[in-house]
Protein backbone atom coordinates (compact mmCIF):
# COMPACT_ATOMS: atom_id res chain seq x y z
CA UNK A 1 0.00 0.00 0.00
CA UNK A 2 1.40 2.87 -0.57
CA UNK A 3 2.06 5.70 1.84
CA UNK A 4 -0.30 8.16 0.61
CA UNK A 5 -2.66 8.13 -1.92
CA UNK A 6 -4.13 11.34 -3.54
CA UNK A 7 -7.27 10.71 -5.24
CA UNK A 8 -8.95 12.54 -7.88
CA UNK A 9 -8.82 15.09 -5.62
CA UNK A 10 -10.97 18.73 -6.50
CA UNK A 11 -9.39 21.76 -4.61
CA UNK A 12 -9.96 25.69 -4.94
CA UNK A 13 -9.46 28.62 -2.46
CA UNK A 14 -12.36 30.21 -0.71
CA UNK A 15 -14.83 30.45 -3.15
CA UNK A 16 -12.69 30.45 -5.98
CA UNK A 17 -12.33 28.52 -8.87
CA UNK A 18 -10.92 24.78 -8.48
CA UNK A 19 -7.03 24.86 -8.57
CA UNK A 20 -6.55 21.16 -8.53
CA UNK A 21 -9.35 19.15 -11.05
CA UNK A 22 -9.08 15.80 -10.23
CA UNK A 23 -5.87 15.10 -9.24
CA UNK A 24 -4.44 11.71 -8.67
CA UNK A 25 -1.46 10.36 -7.63
CA UNK A 26 0.54 7.87 -5.21
CA UNK A 27 3.57 8.48 -2.60
CA UNK A 28 5.86 5.34 -1.81
CA UNK A 29 7.39 5.08 1.36
CA UNK A 30 11.32 5.71 1.00
CA UNK A 31 10.81 7.12 -2.14
CA UNK A 32 11.91 10.89 -3.22
CA UNK A 33 9.70 13.11 -5.18
CA UNK A 34 10.10 15.83 -6.90
CA UNK A 35 6.68 17.77 -8.90
CA UNK A 36 7.24 20.40 -11.72
CA UNK A 37 5.33 21.98 -13.81
CA UNK A 38 4.24 25.38 -14.75
CA UNK A 39 3.33 28.84 -12.53
CA UNK A 40 -0.33 27.82 -11.85
CA UNK A 41 -0.53 24.04 -12.34
CA UNK A 42 -1.31 23.90 -8.67
CA UNK A 43 2.47 22.11 -7.08
CA UNK A 44 1.94 24.46 -3.95
CA UNK A 45 -1.70 23.99 -3.83
CA UNK A 46 -1.32 19.94 -4.06
CA UNK A 47 0.89 20.18 -1.39
CA UNK A 48 -1.39 22.72 0.92
CA UNK A 49 -4.02 20.61 0.55
CA UNK A 50 -2.36 17.30 1.81
CA UNK A 51 -0.96 19.23 4.32
CA UNK A 52 -3.93 19.46 6.12
CA UNK A 53 -4.67 23.00 5.02
CA UNK A 54 -7.04 22.81 1.97
CA UNK A 55 -9.89 20.09 2.19
CA UNK A 56 -10.64 18.90 -1.04
CA UNK A 57 -13.90 19.76 -2.92
CA UNK A 58 -13.94 16.57 -4.07
CA UNK A 59 -11.97 13.30 -3.54
CA UNK A 60 -9.68 11.98 -0.77
CA UNK A 61 -6.43 12.17 0.38
CA UNK A 62 -5.61 8.75 2.54
CA UNK A 63 -2.99 8.08 4.19
CA UNK A 64 -1.87 4.31 5.35
CA UNK A 65 -5.70 3.95 3.24
CA UNK A 66 -7.07 5.81 5.87
CA UNK A 67 -9.22 8.73 4.71
CA UNK A 68 -7.53 12.15 6.13
CA UNK A 69 -10.54 14.57 4.28
CA UNK A 70 -10.75 16.88 6.67
CA UNK A 71 -7.86 16.70 8.93
CA UNK A 72 -6.34 19.84 10.74
CA UNK A 73 -2.81 20.78 9.62
CA UNK A 74 -1.42 19.55 13.58
CA UNK A 75 -3.20 16.10 13.20
CA UNK A 76 -1.53 15.60 10.08
CA UNK A 77 1.69 16.69 11.53
CA UNK A 78 0.71 13.90 14.68
CA UNK A 79 0.12 11.42 11.50
CA UNK A 80 3.99 12.13 10.42
CA UNK A 81 3.38 14.85 7.21
CA UNK A 82 5.53 17.80 7.49
CA UNK A 83 4.99 20.30 5.06
CA UNK A 84 7.86 23.19 4.36
CA UNK A 85 6.39 26.29 2.90
CA UNK A 86 8.03 28.42 0.57
CA UNK A 87 8.08 31.46 2.75
CA UNK A 88 10.58 30.29 4.99
CA UNK A 89 8.03 30.64 7.96
CA UNK A 90 9.98 31.20 11.20
CA UNK A 91 8.98 32.95 13.90
CA UNK A 92 10.90 36.08 13.92
CA UNK A 93 11.26 37.47 17.30
CA UNK A 94 12.94 33.80 18.65
CA UNK A 95 15.95 32.49 18.71
CA UNK A 96 17.47 29.77 16.18
CA UNK A 97 17.03 27.34 19.37
CA UNK A 98 13.59 28.30 20.27
CA UNK A 99 12.39 27.83 16.59
CA UNK A 100 13.70 24.40 16.85
CA UNK A 101 11.99 23.47 19.55
CA UNK A 102 8.85 25.06 18.42
CA UNK A 103 9.24 22.52 15.93
CA UNK A 104 9.02 19.50 18.65
CA UNK A 105 5.92 21.40 20.13
CA UNK A 106 4.10 17.95 19.71
CA UNK A 107 6.88 16.03 21.29
CA UNK A 108 6.15 16.50 25.12
CA UNK A 109 9.06 14.65 26.26
CA UNK A 110 11.90 16.91 27.25
CA UNK A 111 14.77 14.94 27.17
CA UNK A 112 13.46 12.79 23.76
CA UNK A 113 13.50 16.76 22.27
CA UNK A 114 17.15 17.24 24.05
CA UNK A 115 18.04 14.71 21.59
CA UNK A 116 16.51 15.60 18.16
CA UNK A 117 17.74 19.30 18.85
CA UNK A 118 21.04 17.56 19.11
CA UNK A 119 20.69 15.49 16.07
CA UNK A 120 19.51 18.25 14.39
CA UNK A 121 22.77 20.19 15.36
CA UNK A 122 25.06 17.61 13.80
CA UNK A 123 23.00 17.32 11.13
CA UNK A 124 23.17 21.58 10.69
CA UNK A 125 26.45 22.90 12.10
CA UNK A 126 25.30 25.85 11.11
CA UNK A 127 22.64 26.32 13.32
CA UNK A 128 24.71 25.03 16.30
CA UNK A 129 26.36 28.06 15.72
CA UNK A 130 23.34 30.62 15.41
CA UNK A 131 21.32 29.02 17.51
CA UNK A 132 21.40 31.82 20.48
CA UNK A 133 20.61 34.39 17.08
CA UNK A 134 17.23 35.33 16.74
CA UNK A 135 15.82 34.13 13.16
CA UNK A 136 14.70 37.35 12.02
CA UNK A 137 18.12 38.42 11.19
CA UNK A 138 19.46 35.21 9.97
CA UNK A 139 20.24 35.50 5.78
CA UNK A 140 18.02 33.67 3.47
CA UNK A 141 19.71 30.36 3.14
CA UNK A 142 20.17 30.16 6.58
CA UNK A 143 16.64 30.75 7.72
CA UNK A 144 16.14 27.99 5.19
CA UNK A 145 18.34 25.62 7.03
CA UNK A 146 16.22 26.39 10.22
CA UNK A 147 12.80 25.52 7.74
CA UNK A 148 14.45 22.29 7.39
CA UNK A 149 16.12 21.31 10.64
CA UNK A 150 12.98 22.42 12.46
CA UNK A 151 11.45 19.66 9.59
CA UNK A 152 13.91 16.99 11.07
CA UNK A 153 12.38 17.77 15.47
CA UNK A 154 9.45 15.55 15.11
CA UNK A 155 11.15 13.06 12.60
CA UNK A 156 8.14 12.64 10.03
CA UNK A 157 7.76 9.61 7.62
CA UNK A 158 7.06 12.06 5.02
CA UNK A 159 8.48 16.14 4.45
CA UNK A 160 7.23 18.23 1.28
CA UNK A 161 9.11 21.05 0.74
CA UNK A 162 7.53 24.03 -1.48
CA UNK A 163 10.96 25.67 -3.31
CA UNK A 164 13.50 25.65 -0.84
CA UNK A 165 15.80 27.39 -3.33
CA UNK A 166 13.33 30.69 -3.99
CA UNK A 167 15.43 33.65 -3.74
CA UNK A 168 18.69 31.74 -2.69
CA UNK A 169 22.39 32.03 -4.60
CA UNK A 170 22.88 28.78 -6.77
CA UNK A 171 25.82 28.02 -4.21
CA UNK A 172 23.55 28.07 -1.24
CA UNK A 173 20.44 26.47 -2.99
CA UNK A 174 23.12 23.19 -3.73
CA UNK A 175 23.24 23.05 0.20
CA UNK A 176 20.02 22.99 0.79
CA UNK A 177 19.55 20.32 -1.88
CA UNK A 178 22.26 18.62 0.05
CA UNK A 179 20.60 18.50 3.11
CA UNK A 180 17.25 17.29 1.44
CA UNK A 181 19.12 14.36 -0.30
CA UNK A 182 19.87 13.76 3.25
CA UNK A 183 16.70 13.55 4.16
CA UNK A 184 16.07 10.38 1.82
CA UNK A 185 18.95 9.26 3.31
CA UNK A 186 17.19 8.94 7.12
CA UNK A 187 14.65 7.04 5.25
CA UNK A 188 12.42 10.04 5.13
CA UNK A 189 9.78 10.20 1.93
CA UNK A 190 10.97 13.51 0.19
CA UNK A 191 8.08 15.25 -1.55
CA UNK A 192 9.81 18.40 -3.15
CA UNK A 193 8.16 21.35 -5.34
CA UNK A 194 10.86 23.19 -7.23
CA UNK A 195 10.64 26.09 -9.32
CA UNK A 196 14.35 24.96 -10.64
CA UNK A 197 12.70 21.69 -11.86
CA UNK A 198 16.01 20.40 -13.78
CA UNK A 199 17.70 20.48 -10.20
CA UNK A 200 14.44 19.17 -8.46
CA UNK A 201 14.30 16.20 -10.53
CA UNK A 202 18.19 15.94 -10.20
CA UNK A 203 17.45 15.27 -6.38
CA UNK A 204 14.92 13.25 -6.68
CA UNK A 205 13.61 9.36 -7.46
CA UNK A 206 10.62 10.16 -9.26
CA UNK A 207 9.15 13.08 -10.80
CA UNK A 208 5.54 14.37 -11.42
CA UNK A 209 4.36 16.64 -14.22
CA UNK A 210 1.59 19.09 -13.13
CA UNK A 211 -0.57 21.14 -15.77
CA UNK A 212 -3.88 22.70 -15.37
CA UNK A 213 -4.40 21.13 -12.05
CA UNK A 214 -3.97 17.70 -13.34
CA UNK A 215 -1.09 14.67 -13.47
CA UNK A 216 -0.14 15.44 -16.61
CA UNK A 217 3.31 13.08 -16.94
CA UNK A 218 4.64 10.57 -14.40
CA UNK A 219 8.01 8.90 -14.49
CA UNK A 220 11.40 7.88 -13.09
CA UNK A 221 13.56 11.56 -12.46
CA UNK A 222 15.91 10.75 -14.73
CA UNK A 223 13.81 9.35 -17.81
CA UNK A 224 12.07 12.77 -17.57
CA UNK A 225 15.41 14.80 -17.84
CA UNK A 226 16.14 12.76 -20.74
CA UNK A 227 12.78 13.09 -22.40
CA UNK A 228 13.44 16.19 -25.16
CA UNK A 229 9.49 16.93 -25.27
CA UNK A 230 9.34 17.19 -21.61
CA UNK A 231 12.08 19.13 -20.91
CA UNK A 232 10.68 21.10 -23.89
CA UNK A 233 7.38 21.96 -22.67
CA UNK A 234 7.75 21.69 -19.09
CA UNK A 235 11.20 22.04 -17.61
CA UNK A 236 12.06 25.47 -19.52
CA UNK A 237 13.27 25.65 -23.09
CA UNK A 238 16.18 27.64 -21.48
CA UNK A 239 17.94 24.87 -20.61
CA UNK A 240 17.55 22.85 -23.43
CA UNK A 241 20.06 23.50 -25.86
CA UNK A 242 18.44 22.68 -29.32
CA UNK A 243 19.60 21.55 -32.12
CA UNK A 244 21.72 23.89 -34.59
CA UNK A 245 20.74 26.83 -31.51
CA UNK B 1 8.43 67.43 44.03
CA UNK B 2 5.04 68.33 42.35
CA UNK B 3 6.62 65.96 39.15
CA UNK B 4 6.76 62.78 41.55
CA UNK B 5 3.49 63.01 42.81
CA UNK B 6 2.31 63.46 38.87
CA UNK B 7 4.23 60.28 38.01
CA UNK B 8 2.88 58.62 41.23
CA UNK B 9 -0.76 59.03 39.94
CA UNK B 10 -0.04 58.40 36.14
CA UNK B 11 1.96 55.11 37.03
CA UNK B 12 -1.56 54.45 39.44
CA UNK B 13 -3.62 54.78 36.63
CA UNK B 14 -1.15 53.06 33.93
CA UNK B 15 -1.11 50.09 35.87
CA UNK B 16 -4.97 49.30 35.42
CA UNK B 17 -4.86 50.66 31.46
CA UNK B 18 -1.84 48.65 30.84
CA UNK B 19 -3.82 45.37 32.27
CA UNK B 20 -7.22 46.57 30.03
CA UNK B 21 -4.68 47.02 26.75
CA UNK B 22 -2.88 43.34 27.34
CA UNK B 23 -5.52 41.89 26.61
CA UNK B 24 -6.88 44.01 23.62
CA UNK B 25 -3.06 43.61 21.83
CA UNK B 26 -2.74 40.22 22.98
CA UNK B 27 -6.27 39.34 21.26
CA UNK B 28 -5.08 41.68 18.08
CA UNK B 29 -1.62 39.35 18.55
CA UNK B 30 -2.82 35.71 17.79
CA UNK B 31 -6.29 36.77 15.43
CA UNK B 32 -5.58 39.92 14.21
CA UNK B 33 -8.96 41.04 15.51
CA UNK B 34 -9.39 44.51 16.86
CA UNK B 35 -11.73 43.67 19.56
CA UNK B 36 -14.06 46.87 19.82
CA UNK B 37 -16.42 45.24 22.58
CA UNK B 38 -13.29 45.17 24.85
CA UNK B 39 -14.37 47.89 26.67
CA UNK B 40 -17.85 46.98 26.86
CA UNK B 41 -17.40 43.86 28.08
CA UNK B 42 -14.89 45.11 30.90
CA UNK B 43 -18.56 47.55 31.45
CA UNK B 44 -20.04 43.96 31.99
CA UNK B 45 -17.98 43.06 34.56
CA UNK B 46 -18.04 46.48 36.06
CA UNK B 47 -21.84 45.89 36.50
CA UNK B 48 -21.82 42.16 37.52
CA UNK B 49 -18.97 43.40 40.24
CA UNK B 50 -21.78 46.53 41.03
CA UNK B 51 -24.42 43.58 41.47
CA UNK B 52 -22.15 41.31 43.86
CA UNK B 53 -21.37 44.45 45.92
CA UNK B 54 -24.70 45.56 45.71
CA UNK B 55 -26.38 42.46 46.59
CA UNK B 56 -23.83 40.18 48.97
CA UNK B 57 -21.68 42.63 49.81
CA UNK B 58 -19.04 41.10 47.87
CA UNK B 59 -15.75 43.54 47.94
CA UNK B 60 -14.95 44.34 44.31
CA UNK B 61 -11.25 43.29 44.63
CA UNK B 62 -12.58 39.45 45.98
CA UNK B 63 -15.73 39.98 42.87
CA UNK B 64 -12.47 39.07 40.66
CA UNK B 65 -12.14 35.44 41.63
CA UNK B 66 -16.22 35.77 39.91
CA UNK B 67 -15.66 37.80 36.70
CA UNK B 68 -11.85 36.46 35.59
CA UNK B 69 -13.63 32.87 35.49
CA UNK B 70 -16.91 33.70 34.39
CA UNK B 71 -15.21 36.33 31.34
CA UNK B 72 -12.70 33.77 30.61
CA UNK B 73 -16.01 31.26 29.72
CA UNK B 74 -17.64 33.81 28.25
CA UNK B 75 -14.26 34.56 26.12
CA UNK B 76 -14.19 31.22 24.95
CA UNK B 77 -17.85 29.99 23.96
CA UNK B 78 -18.33 33.95 22.27
CA UNK B 79 -15.27 32.70 20.18
CA UNK B 80 -16.25 29.08 19.24
CA UNK B 81 -19.40 30.57 18.60
CA UNK B 82 -18.62 33.90 16.13
CA UNK B 83 -15.38 33.92 14.82
CA UNK B 84 -14.69 29.69 12.96
CA UNK B 85 -17.48 30.73 10.36
CA UNK B 86 -15.76 34.09 9.79
CA UNK B 87 -11.49 32.63 9.07
CA UNK B 88 -12.58 31.61 5.37
CA UNK B 89 -14.15 34.74 4.60
CA UNK B 90 -11.62 36.91 2.52
CA UNK B 91 -12.84 40.26 4.26
CA UNK B 92 -11.95 38.58 7.50
CA UNK B 93 -10.52 42.11 9.50
CA UNK B 94 -13.83 43.74 8.51
CA UNK B 95 -16.11 41.21 9.03
CA UNK B 96 -14.39 41.27 12.58
CA UNK B 97 -14.57 44.79 12.78
CA UNK B 98 -18.39 44.81 12.19
CA UNK B 99 -18.67 41.43 14.67
CA UNK B 100 -16.98 43.39 18.07
CA UNK B 101 -18.70 46.95 16.86
CA UNK B 102 -21.91 44.78 17.29
CA UNK B 103 -20.78 42.90 20.22
CA UNK B 104 -19.98 46.47 21.91
CA UNK B 105 -24.32 47.46 20.80
CA UNK B 106 -25.69 44.43 22.09
CA UNK B 107 -23.49 44.55 25.99
CA UNK B 108 -24.47 48.56 25.48
CA UNK B 109 -27.97 47.87 25.30
CA UNK B 110 -28.45 44.99 28.15
CA UNK B 111 -26.44 47.17 30.61
CA UNK B 112 -28.67 49.92 29.61
CA UNK B 113 -32.20 47.51 29.52
CA UNK B 114 -30.80 46.05 33.03
CA UNK B 115 -29.04 49.13 34.78
CA UNK B 116 -30.87 51.61 33.10
CA UNK B 117 -28.45 55.06 31.61
CA UNK B 118 -27.80 56.47 35.26
CA UNK B 119 -23.98 56.51 36.87
CA UNK B 120 -23.60 53.49 39.32
CA UNK B 121 -20.51 53.04 41.30
CA UNK B 122 -19.09 50.80 44.08
CA UNK B 123 -18.17 52.54 47.07
CA UNK B 124 -16.17 50.22 49.71
CA UNK B 125 -14.54 51.59 52.62
CA UNK B 126 -11.33 52.35 50.78
CA UNK B 127 -12.84 54.21 47.89
CA UNK B 128 -12.85 57.50 49.67
CA UNK B 129 -9.52 57.54 51.47
CA UNK B 130 -5.84 57.93 50.41
CA UNK B 131 -2.48 56.92 51.32
CA UNK B 132 0.29 59.67 52.13
CA UNK B 133 3.85 58.70 51.88
CA UNK B 134 5.69 61.71 53.05
CA UNK B 135 4.64 64.03 50.37
CA UNK B 136 3.19 62.18 48.00
CA UNK B 137 -0.37 61.22 48.18
CA UNK B 138 -2.19 58.35 46.67
CA UNK B 139 -5.77 57.40 46.18
CA UNK B 140 -6.23 53.64 47.97
CA UNK B 141 -8.53 52.45 45.17
CA UNK B 142 -6.02 53.33 42.71
CA UNK B 143 -3.17 52.23 44.59
CA UNK B 144 -5.11 48.70 44.82
CA UNK B 145 -6.74 48.25 41.86
CA UNK B 146 -2.74 48.91 39.65
CA UNK B 147 -0.97 46.58 42.39
CA UNK B 148 -3.33 43.81 41.18
CA UNK B 149 -3.08 44.83 38.06
CA UNK B 150 0.57 44.38 37.98
CA UNK B 151 0.72 41.45 39.70
CA UNK B 152 -2.03 40.16 36.96
CA UNK B 153 0.59 40.87 34.07
CA UNK B 154 3.26 39.55 35.87
CA UNK B 155 0.97 36.59 35.86
CA UNK B 156 0.21 36.80 32.36
CA UNK B 157 4.47 37.27 31.28
CA UNK B 158 4.60 33.83 33.33
CA UNK B 159 1.93 31.97 31.75
CA UNK B 160 3.06 33.24 28.42
CA UNK B 161 6.75 32.44 28.85
CA UNK B 162 6.55 29.50 30.76
CA UNK B 163 3.63 27.36 29.79
CA UNK B 164 3.47 25.28 26.45
CA UNK B 165 0.19 26.90 25.66
CA UNK B 166 1.40 30.20 26.65
CA UNK B 167 4.28 29.31 24.09
CA UNK B 168 1.74 28.53 21.66
CA UNK B 169 0.31 31.69 22.21
CA UNK B 170 3.73 34.27 21.34
CA UNK B 171 4.61 31.62 18.10
CA UNK B 172 0.59 32.36 16.98
CA UNK B 173 1.11 35.94 17.45
CA UNK B 174 4.59 35.96 15.41
CA UNK B 175 3.64 33.85 12.56
CA UNK B 176 0.36 32.51 12.32
CA UNK B 177 1.16 29.57 9.67
CA UNK B 178 4.53 28.57 10.72
CA UNK B 179 2.26 27.72 14.19
CA UNK B 180 0.34 25.95 12.10
CA UNK B 181 3.03 23.81 10.47
CA UNK B 182 4.70 23.09 13.59
CA UNK B 183 1.57 21.71 14.82
CA UNK B 184 -0.14 23.89 17.16
CA UNK B 185 -4.04 24.16 16.96
CA UNK B 186 -4.46 27.72 16.33
CA UNK B 187 -8.38 27.63 16.55
CA UNK B 188 -7.53 26.26 20.05
CA UNK B 189 -4.91 28.82 20.89
CA UNK B 190 -7.26 31.74 19.37
CA UNK B 191 -10.02 30.59 21.62
CA UNK B 192 -7.87 30.46 24.72
CA UNK B 193 -6.50 33.78 23.67
CA UNK B 194 -9.80 34.70 23.43
CA UNK B 195 -10.55 33.97 26.57
CA UNK B 196 -7.68 35.51 28.46
CA UNK B 197 -8.52 38.79 26.82
CA UNK B 198 -11.67 38.68 28.46
CA UNK B 199 -10.40 37.31 31.91
CA UNK B 200 -8.58 40.65 31.89
CA UNK B 201 -11.20 42.29 30.95
CA UNK B 202 -13.19 40.91 33.45
CA UNK B 203 -10.51 42.07 36.30
CA UNK B 204 -10.32 45.06 34.90
CA UNK B 205 -14.28 45.95 35.09
CA UNK B 206 -14.11 44.71 38.68
CA UNK B 207 -11.10 47.32 39.91
CA UNK B 208 -12.47 50.38 37.57
CA UNK B 209 -15.68 49.34 38.82
CA UNK B 210 -14.63 51.10 42.37
CA UNK B 211 -12.34 53.70 40.51
CA UNK B 212 -14.55 55.38 38.42
CA UNK B 213 -18.66 55.85 38.01
CA UNK B 214 -19.86 54.39 35.34
CA UNK B 215 -22.67 54.22 32.76
CA UNK B 216 -23.59 51.83 29.83
CA UNK B 217 -22.15 53.97 26.99
CA UNK B 218 -18.75 55.07 28.83
CA UNK B 219 -17.06 52.44 27.42
CA UNK B 220 -16.66 54.17 23.71
CA UNK B 221 -14.56 56.44 25.36
CA UNK B 222 -12.72 53.43 27.35
CA UNK B 223 -12.29 51.73 24.03
CA UNK B 224 -10.76 54.92 22.39
CA UNK B 225 -8.12 55.16 24.70
CA UNK B 226 -7.29 51.69 24.45
CA UNK B 227 -7.07 51.93 21.09
CA UNK B 228 -4.56 54.76 22.06
CA UNK B 229 -2.56 53.35 23.74
CA UNK B 230 -1.98 49.62 22.07
CA UNK B 231 -1.29 51.35 18.93
CA UNK B 232 1.31 53.46 20.38
CA UNK B 233 3.28 50.19 22.01
CA UNK B 234 3.12 48.75 18.68
CA UNK B 235 -0.01 46.48 17.99
CA UNK B 236 0.02 42.86 18.86
CA UNK B 237 3.09 43.69 21.38
CA UNK B 238 1.85 43.34 25.16
CA UNK B 239 5.24 44.50 26.29
CA UNK B 240 4.13 47.67 24.04
CA UNK B 241 0.87 48.11 25.04
CA UNK B 242 2.12 48.12 29.10
CA UNK B 243 4.86 50.80 28.28
CA UNK B 244 2.64 52.68 26.24
CA UNK B 245 -0.13 52.79 28.72
CA UNK B 246 2.49 53.96 31.84
CA UNK B 247 3.57 56.46 28.96
CA UNK B 248 0.29 57.95 28.08
CA UNK B 249 -1.48 57.59 32.01
CA UNK B 250 1.76 59.28 33.34
CA UNK B 251 1.37 61.96 30.42
CA UNK B 252 -2.13 62.59 30.98
CA UNK B 253 -1.76 63.20 34.80
CA UNK B 254 0.57 66.04 33.47
CA UNK B 255 -1.69 67.46 30.92
CA UNK B 256 -4.37 67.49 34.00
CA UNK B 257 -2.35 69.39 36.45
CA UNK B 258 -1.47 71.96 33.73
CA UNK B 259 -4.74 72.46 31.67
CA UNK B 260 -7.06 70.78 33.91
CA UNK B 261 -9.19 67.53 33.95
CA UNK B 262 -11.02 68.35 30.69
CA UNK B 263 -7.77 68.45 28.31
CA UNK B 264 -6.63 64.69 29.74
CA UNK B 265 -8.34 62.58 27.17
CA UNK B 266 -6.94 64.91 24.38
CA UNK B 267 -3.57 63.46 25.14
CA UNK B 268 -4.83 59.82 24.18
CA UNK B 269 -6.37 61.48 20.72
CA UNK B 270 -3.74 63.42 20.11
CA UNK B 271 -0.51 61.08 20.38
CA UNK B 272 -2.68 58.55 18.28
CA UNK B 273 -3.11 60.99 15.54
CA UNK B 274 1.25 61.35 15.72
CA UNK B 275 1.54 58.03 16.44
CA UNK B 276 0.04 56.86 13.08
CA UNK B 277 1.09 59.42 10.82
CA UNK B 278 4.77 59.57 12.27
CA UNK B 279 5.65 55.55 13.33
CA UNK B 280 2.33 53.66 12.45
CA UNK B 281 4.35 50.36 13.32
CA UNK B 282 4.10 51.96 16.96
CA UNK B 283 6.81 51.96 19.42
CA UNK B 284 7.68 47.98 19.60
CA UNK B 285 5.15 46.45 16.32
CA UNK B 286 6.79 44.46 14.23
CA UNK B 287 8.77 45.72 10.76
CA UNK B 288 10.62 42.35 10.93
CA UNK B 289 7.67 40.01 8.40
CA UNK B 290 9.01 36.45 7.88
Amino acid sequence: MPLLEVDNVVVGYGAGPDILTGLSLNIEEGTAYCIVGPNGAGKSTLLRCIAGFLPPRVGEVRLDGARMNGSRPDQMLAAGVCFVPQDASLFPGMTVKENLVMGGYLIDDRSLLQERLETVYETFPVLAERKSQHAGTLSGGEQQMVTLGRALMIEPRMVMIDEPSLGLAPMIADQIFEKITGFKDLGITVVLVEQNAVKGLETVDWGFVLDLGCLEFEGPADGILADPRIRDLYLGKAMTPREGA
Amino acid sequence: MQWVQLVVLGLLLGGVYAMMASGLTLLFGVMRVVNLAHAAFILLAAYLTYTLFENVAMDPMISLVVTMPLMFGLGVVLYLILFPRLEASPRYVEMTVLLTFGLALIVEGMLTFVFTGIFRSVRPVYSSTAINLGEIFMPTSQFYASTISFGLLIVLWAVLRFTKTGTAIRATMQNRSAAQIVGVNVRRVSAISFGIGMALAGAAGSLLSFMFPFFPARHWQWVAILLALIVLGGMGSIKGAVIGALLLAIASAFVTDLFGPTWSPITFYLTLFLILMLKPEGLFGAKVRL
